[in-house]
């Protein structure tokens, strides 16, 4: 007689999602920047941002902050970034 | 908004199931403004379907989608709603009562007055609106919203859809992403679990292992028979179906059914009355204010301590006394294994994977004590989340491995505490304060010179508050974890020297009696990130 296991992992119905498209460049583009609210954080993200601009052309930066890290963000953060319509987000997990 | 005291004119709105609802006049009725994607609408449905259950035909509920009918009649077999549904297609209605959140709930009492409104979740407003209801209809108030069911006290709501700009009425949310209308995390039933055949060839040990079950040690394999023997033992069998919804376990939010946690109950060896254990027990670890979706993606230490309380502890076999940390008696082991199984096999935080903490924990096989009440003449844990001695209980705190102090030649209370607050200084980092919280674990042997030396609870929490510091000179060569924060610090004196507190207040300090009879050696285990922004200790009684 076979045994029978009941399954023990998670089974929850999940809808499947593409990836977005990758960018063929940063030129003109409008760039996120969330910074995780980590200390040294915003060291990070103020050199990528100067970077992206002098070096990749990146039109317009807009930077965004969690109220902590230790939580994923809340919609209010996220839907900031989705307004300002992003091509691409960069998440900066500094410490 | 609509405020108390309006009066409210007849309206009627398509029913979801066909027909028309109108607001009677004449018996009281409960209108609640909804969004289907609003998770905080999903959090208050199972409440208001049990309301809905009591009140008898002599007063009504009625939901007042803001979406679609395909979006509404989703969520409505889902989660299930188990009350009639309407549907403001144009959002009339809702411009009309203009509720500036959902879910907004309008208690109109049988003169057609607005009685009370309640806006997003609040447990303590549920209670009060229900209150309300029932007493107007003469039925006996029951309490809706329990402490410690899993629930947190209050969540916010999202804006109302009539107030969403850009948006027509009667959307199906999520349509244009091709997803489903809502993740819905607050469904109460959940899909069975899967059933896996094995051949009469295939070593069932060897097979959970390479399924991924195990915690990388061997488990028992979770047969039918053994999670029916599993399942057979849950009080209160007709409100835990196998399917029922316990919790949706961080960081991925995986369902965890009755049945799943009996599986993983199975694997790491319970005996079916722990059943009665796990289940608070998993509710407690998803309570919001725990924050495990953090505790879990950390790099830091941090694993949930489970400490035990109360007459459980008897009755199941905890251990209290000697080698309490360590694997000393079934029912600590398997209750913290079985724990920690659920947590990667529902939650996902594998460690090597998603959990990628830096040295991890010993905890992460087991990390499960009780209380060595006995041996305490002071109030035990769980009296100081507002439990009665004899309610049993289990409280998690996301916590370091313990750090030993030894203690022998201190004749005296004082020099055992002061031993202990040198200890207290090093959580988490020697010069962080203020962010942290700790247990201290007291073994008998200290507990019986703090008692001689007239050291109370109380006492024991203010001298270690008042003496745990680090001295400010310890700052002054540069850089260094905490040394960035010193503007954030208290300063007191202590032992002549100018120092930082340690702790912001008495309170982030716990005591906890426990270990065995002989020995000299108390403990102190430290916290990782801590408050309404970290995690928050939790106490959730047992039936």
């Amino acid at each position: 007689m076979k045994t029978i296991l009941v399954n023990p992992l998670d089974e929850t119905p999940r809808a499947t999602g593409r990836p977005a498209s990758r960018l063929d460049s940063l030129a003109g583009k409008t760039i996120g920047l969330l910074d995780i609210s980590k200390w040294g954080g915003g060291f990070f993200l103020d050199y990528l941002e100067k970077a992206f601009k002098d070096r990749y052309g990146v039109e317009r930066i807009v930077r965004v902050m969690k109220p902590t890290f230790t939580k994923p963000a809340p919609d209010a953060v996220i839907d900031q970034l989705v307004k300002a319509e992003c091509a691409a987000v960069i998440e900066a997990l500094a410490d | 908004m609509l405020q108390s005291g309006s009066l409210v004119t007849p309206f009627s709105l398509p029913r979801l199931d066909g027909g028309d609802w109108r607001l009677e006049l004449g018996k009281p009725s409960l209108l609640v403004f909804f969004e289907t994607d609003c998770p905080t609408c999903q959090l208050t449905i199972p409440y208001l379907n049990r309301l809905a259950q009591s009140l008898d035909g002599r007063a009504e509920i009625v939901g007042i989608s803001q979406d679609g009918e395909a979006a509404t009649r989703e969520l409505v077999e889902q989660a299930p709603i188990k009350f009639p549904v309407a549907l403001d297609r144009d959002l009339s209605i809702s411009r009309e009562y203009d509720p500036q959140a959902v879910p907004t709930l309008f208690l109109i009492d049988g003169g057609g007055k607005i009685a009370r409104t309640s806006v997003a979740f609040d447990k303590t407003e549920l209670n009060a609106v229900a209150a309300e209801m029932l007493n107007a209809i003469g039925v006996e108030p029951f309490e809706l919203a329990g402490r410690s069911d899993g629930a947190p006290e209050a969540k916010p709501g999202c804006v109302s859809r009539h107030l969403e700009g850009g948006q027509e009425a009667g959307r199906e949310p999520g349509a244009e992403s091709g997803l489903s209308a809502s993740v819905n995390l607050y469904v109460e039933r959940g899909p069975r679990a899967s059933r896996v055949a094995l051949d009469d060839d295939v070593d069932p040990y060897e097979f959970c292992y390479e399924a991924g079950f195990a915690d990388p040690l061997p488990v028992i394999p979770p047969t039918a028979e053994r999670v029916d023997r599993m399942l057979g033992a849950i009080p209160f069998p007709e409100k835990l179906p196998p399917d029922h919804i316990v919790a949706r376990v961080p960081p991925n939010y995986g369902m965890a059914t009755v049945e799943k946690i009996a599986a993983n109950a199975v694997m790491a060896g319970c005996k079916p009355e722990m059943m009665g254990m796990l289940i608070p027990l998993i509710r407690a670890a998803c309570d919001e204010r725990f924050n495990l979706h953090g505790v879990q993606a950390t790099t830091h230490f941090a694993a949930p301590l489970i400490v035990v309380n109360g007459p459980v502890r008897r009755e199941l076999g905890f251990a209290c006394g000697s080698n309490v940390f360590s694997n000393v008696a079934r029912a600590n082991s398997t209750l913290g294994r079985a724990f920690q199984l659920i947590l990667t096999n529902i939650g996902g935080a594998r460690p090597g994977e998603l959990d990628m903490s830096t040295l991890g924990n010993p905890g992460k096989f087991s990390y499960c004590i009780a209380e060595n009440e006995e041996e305490n003449p002071w109030a035990p844990l769980h009296t100081e989340f507002g439990l009665d001695r004899e309610q049993s209980a289990v409280t998690l705190f996301a916590a370091e491995p313990p750090h030993g102090v030894s203690e022998h030649n201190a004749r005296e209370g004082r020099t055992i505490l002061k031993a202990i607050s040198r200890a207290l200084a090093t959580v988490f980092s020697y010069r962080f304060c203020f962010a942290w919280e700790a247990m201290v674990l007291l073994c008998p042997e200290h507990v019986k010179t703090l008692v001689r030396s007239g050291f109370t609870k109380d006492s024991i929490r203010e001298f270690l508050f008042e003496n745990t510091g680090v001295p400010v000179k310890e700052y002054e060569d540069e850089g260094g974890e905490g040394a960035q924060f010193t503007q954030l610090y208290q300063r007191a004196t202590i032992n002549g020297e100018e120092c930082y507190r340690k702790f912001a207040r008495p309170d982030q300090i716990r005591i906890v009696v426990a270990g065995g009879t002989a020995g000299k050696f108390s403990a102190v285990i430290g916290s990782w990130a801590t408050g309404p922004r970290g995690s928050q200790m939790v106490c959730y009684p047992v039936d």
